[in-house]
């Protein structure tokens, strides 16, 4: 687990660059570029210390689901990557990778947050939640099963962003609108074309009569 | 064996069996299979239009950490053809590891003329984007029906000549292609679990690749994230995944990312074309010419369904002229998309057809209604269930229901007076057709065990399309279960032979085969079962939830009576008749190809838009359509299926656009976020009524929805302003554009 230490106002850039630029350096001295590097050295820098991982691997602690769960990623690896491919978690899914569909949408300590755009050490500390989360004991929450009772999918890949971004509105404000359930999607796009049947899923999770 | 005439199941509302699995995450896509020690597979690729490749150098990419493995797709000297045609694969432990190798690779280039704009090729006067022929055009076809230039406009109250258009768009499926390729211990059976539209045919492709025998390859599909036409095929990369799996024996992951998948994974092609067409006073259309071309890229064919141009009114129009030429351009092979050449067509014909029906002073609803394909009767008496022998009546039907769904009596305006203020409010229609005949093989096996569970099994694939469902609702439906009750189990090549989903075939293909499979498997069950009771056969039936025996009244639980049976289970085989037996007997035709199913269907769609005349920006507010398909199997996803259509229809007609650059050749907007697709804000209240006709059978639904939906929104917008936006997407420069050189009276 990396703690972030920072000042007050974050670290300055010229700290940032001080300790990237020490630990490329100690990389390319030692040469231990892909291996498991420790996960953090403290580099001196001007105001204070500032962490410094990798380039190379370095173990990381997720909390996903509700579970601590280990594993060592490159520090450029983002949160969706680190997902999918270290810890085979894959309802969140890597479509556009560059913070437009929201298909790799997650919760973040419940708010919503394209996990393809941030990086996997930096979710380290906070709740991680993916769709997987809205299925326990046999049993589905609320929102997938409207989802799959108004047809509000087709091929579905897409789907997962949807729901979670939906669960994040509803559990920030369970009296929400339709109008406020549907600008809450407004981050995530369905190539299928179900906006219509997800009308449909709003409107009864919101338990008001869909008029013209 | 015809469909049941009262129909507990077939044609309501039944929810998708895998919903829940889908919107839990829980569904494992093809993306998401990870397998013991797999490694990550990228691909380099050319960064310029045209170029042969001078020296390829892979040497500090193999001392690159992490690295594995290499494949050459093309070698020193081969010719590159676009921006983005693949060079070499290279795989590594992890995909971070594969980025480094794939940047470590040198590749000298020398660099050739290109050129990837419609305009540019049409008057360059050589060959100058490679591939075959002598120069950059290919002629398409041509056709005038006797006399045209003299007699087409005779008598003509009005025509009206001008330029129509949409652009080149790609299948932006949400899954990229690609696929997870494992050889076994010995290296002579390979599994490959794909992004595909066509479990079989992936298999085989890589089959003849690898030069294996039948059965030894396998493909799985059993969540696919959408391919519109795109995926019929294991693909260059496909292949190399598999190349790198057998040299490194690892499993190997290579599915494409966002840039791979807008610039190699599919295109629709472009269509402009210059369009004269008249008509009478009365209404009826004298002549129509067009005059069109469009590109696929270096060497596809035809970008417009020539022979159905004029679109839907061919039939009633007497005069016709059509000349298609194909330019060539730098960028990837067009795939098929979504009902190919359809779409361009209607682009080509409605919008032409309205802005006559101004000149006219018609209402462009009344146009329709005067030109109408007229019902075939030579057909109508040969069999009353073909779509030609009654396709006026089915579009005068719809057009009578869908007029009063949208109040278009009361809401329609003549073209340019859309309201007082700042944004104007316009009416389009455009009407459509499409075959969605499906035809075998499609082998489809259903098994009732003794302990009451049914399992129907086959090899097709759910696009999205809930196919799954449908052979669950057919299963059920026969032997008096719910759909929940059925396990299907599709998406795996060793299931046999089946039809690629492509041209909405995969419902009509596969449910026949799927309802002879388990009349037999119910037949074999209550045959055993009469042995068992000492009965008759025929004292046996089944009724929803039970079967029940006539000889003392009984009604037994179905799965009492499957444990009653005697056997472990009973199992049996459905498939359609093969295609000798089609076409010698015509008993068997009637049945299979128009009763059980059928094709050809029409359709008709009206959009309502909003035209902020200072911004240019075009919203959709609502839209209307009305379609039949003969007999709907899940009415549920069948209306999902058509809105989900209608809205890749207004984002193509207001969003999206590969944009390429003419100085690089390379694409601008290989993305998602300059390639623009509509959100649920964007998207407006769709309307669908579909027109039940259970008796023409089972049609499929994929393709048509999407076909006029860009027309009637071209229409609504000039129904909106009194102007033509004259090309497809409809944008707010191109609309500001078209306000600008509106002249006064008519447009």
């Amino acid at each position: 687990m990396i703690e972030l230490e920072t000042t007050e106002a974050g670290p300055s850039r010229r700290q940032f660059l001080q300790g990237t630029g020490a630990a490329v350096t100690a990389t390319a001295l030692t040469g231990f570029a892909a291996s498991d590097t420790p996960a953090a050295e403290l580099q001196p820098g001007g105001g204070g210390p500032v962490p410094a991982v990798g380039p190379g691997a370095a173990k990381i602690t997720l909390n996903v689901n509700g579970r601590d769960v280990q594993t060592s990623v490159e520090p450029r690896v983002t949160l969706l990557d680190a997902l999918r491919n270290y810890l085979d978690v894959t309802g969140c899914k890597r479509v556009c990778d560059r913070a437009t569909c929201g298909a790799c949408t997650v919760m973040l300590d419940g708010k919503v947050v394209y996990s393809c755009t941030m990086l996997a050490i930096e979710a380290q500390g906070k709740a991680i939640r993916t769709a997987e989360s809205l299925y326990n004991d046999g049993k589905a929450d609320a929102i997938p099963v409207a989802f799959a009772r108004t047809d509000a999918q087709q091929c579905g890949f897409c789907t997962p962003g949807f729901v979670v971004a939906m669960k994040a509105v509803l559990e920030a404000n369970p009296q929400a609108t339709p109008a406020e359930v549907e600008r809450g999607l407004q981050g995530n796009i369905c190539r299928c074309g179900t906006y219509e049947q997800m009308r449909d899923a709003i409107y009864s999770l919101c338990n008001t009569k869909r008029g013209n | 064996m015809p469909w049941p005439v009262t129909r507990r199941l077939i044609g309501t509302r039944i929810q998708r069996l895998d919903g829940i699995e889908k919107a839990t995450g829980r569904a494992k896509y093809s993306f998401d299979i990870n397998r013991p020690r797999m490694l990550h597979a990228r691909i380099l690729r050319s960064p310029h239009a045209h170029a042969t490749i001078k020296t390829i150098d892979t040497a500090a990419a193999e001392k690159t950490a992490g690295f594995r493995g290499i494949y050459l797709i093309k070698k020193a000297g081969a010719e590159l053809f676009f921006a983005g045609d693949e060079i070499v694969a290279i795989c590594a432990d992890t995909e971070e590891h594969a980025e480094d190798c794939l940047r470590a690779i040198r590749v000298e280039y020398n660099v050739q003329q290109h050129v990837v704009k419609e305009a540019d090729s049409l008057t360059a006067q050589t060959n100058v984007t490679g591939g075959l022929g002598a120069n950059n055009i290919v002629a398409a076809g041509d056709f005038a029906t006797d006399n045209f230039d003299t007699v087409a406009f005779q008598g003509a109250a009005a025509t009206h000549e001008a330029s129509y258009g949409i652009a080149v768009i790609s299948h932006q499926c949400l899954e990229s292609h690609g696929l997870v390729a494992e050889w076994d211990a010995k290296q002579e059976n390979l599994t490959v679990w794909a992004s595909t539209q066509a479990v079989p045919n992936t298999a085989e492709g890589l089959r003849v690749h690898f030069k294996l025998k039948p059965g030894e390859v396998t493909c799985i599909c059993n969540y696919m994230g959408g391919g519109f036409g795109s995926k019929f095929g294991p693909d260059i990369q496909g292949i190399a995944a598999a190349e790198l799996a057998r040299s490194t024996r690892q499993p190997v992951k290579l599915m494409l990312d966002r840039a791979e998948e807008v610039t190699v994974g599919g295109i629709r092609p472009s269509a402009y074309g210059t369009v004269k067409i008249g008509g009478t006073k009365e209404g009826r259309l004298t002549g129509y010419e067009v005059d069109c071309y469009g590109t696929g890229g270096v060497n596809r064919g035809p970008t417009v369904n020539f022979g159905l141009l004029p679109y839907v009114y061919g039939p009633s129009i007497p005069n016709i002229k059509r000349r298609h030429r194909v330019v060539r351009t730098n960028i990837q092979t067009a795939r098929a998309m979504r009902a190919p050449g359809h779409p361009q067509n209607a682009i080509l014909t409605e919008q032409a057809l309205d802005d006559l029906a101004a000149r006219l002073n018609v209402n462009p609803m009344t146009l329709r209604l005067a030109n109408l394909p007229p019902n075939d009767m030579a057909e109508r008496q040969a069999n009353p269930r073909t779509f030609p022998g009654q396709r006026a009546d089915i579009y005068r039907t719809e057009i009578a229901i869908i007029r009063k769904m949208c109040g278009w009596d009361q809401a329609w305006h003549a073209p340019g007076q859309g309201g007082k203020g700042t944004i104007k409010t316009g009416l389009g229609m455009a009407l459509h057709t499409w075959g969605g005949g499906g035809r075998g093989p499609n082998p489809t096996r259903v098994t009732i065990n003794a302990d009451g569970t049914v399992v129907a099994q086959s090899s097709s694939q759910d696009l999205g399309t809930a196919h799954r469902t449908v052979m669950a609702i057919i299963v059920a439906e026969i032997l008096g279960l719910q759909p929940t009750d059925i396990t299907c189990i599709i998406g795996n090549s060793q299931h046999g032979p089946s039809t690629p989903s492509g041209g909405s075939t995969t419902c009509p293909g596969t449910s026949p085969a799927i309802l002879k499979a388990v009349e037999l498997a119910a037949e074999a069950m209550l045959t055993a079962l009469a042995g068992r009771l000492n009965v008759q056969r025929n004292q046996l039936s089944i009724a929803p939830g039970v079967v029940v025996n006539a000889a003392n009244n009984q009604r037994i639980p179905f799965r009492d009576a499957c444990r009653q049976m005697g056997v472990p289970n009973v199992q049996a085989n459905g498939d359609w008749p093969v295609q000798k037996d089609l076409q010698s007997n015509a008993v068997l035709r009637e049945e299979w190809t128009t009763r059980l199913t059928n094709q050809g269907v029409g359709g008709v769609q009206i959009a309502e838009v909003k035209v902020d005349t200072e911004t240019g920006v075009v919203r959709c507010s609502r839209f209307w359509t009305v379609q039949d398909c003969g007999l709907i199997i899940n009415k549920l996803a069948c209306e999902s299926q058509v809105a989900g259509g209608i809205i890749m229809g207004l984002n193509y007609a207001l969003y999206e656009e590969c944009i390429y650059d003419r100085q690089t050749g390379r694409q601008v907007n290989p993305d998602m976020e300059f390639y623009k697709l509509g959100g649920i804000a964007d998207m407006p209240n769709i309307y669908v009524h579909m027109h039940d006709m259970p008796e023409r059978g089972v049609i499929g639904i994929g393709e048509p929805p999407t076909i006029g939906t860009a027309a009637a929104v071209g229409n609504a917008i000039f129904n909106a302003i009194g102007a033509r936006v004259s090309h497809a997407p409809f944008t707010p420069e191109r609309v500001l554009a078209a306000l600008a050189s509106r002249k006064p009276g008519n447009p």
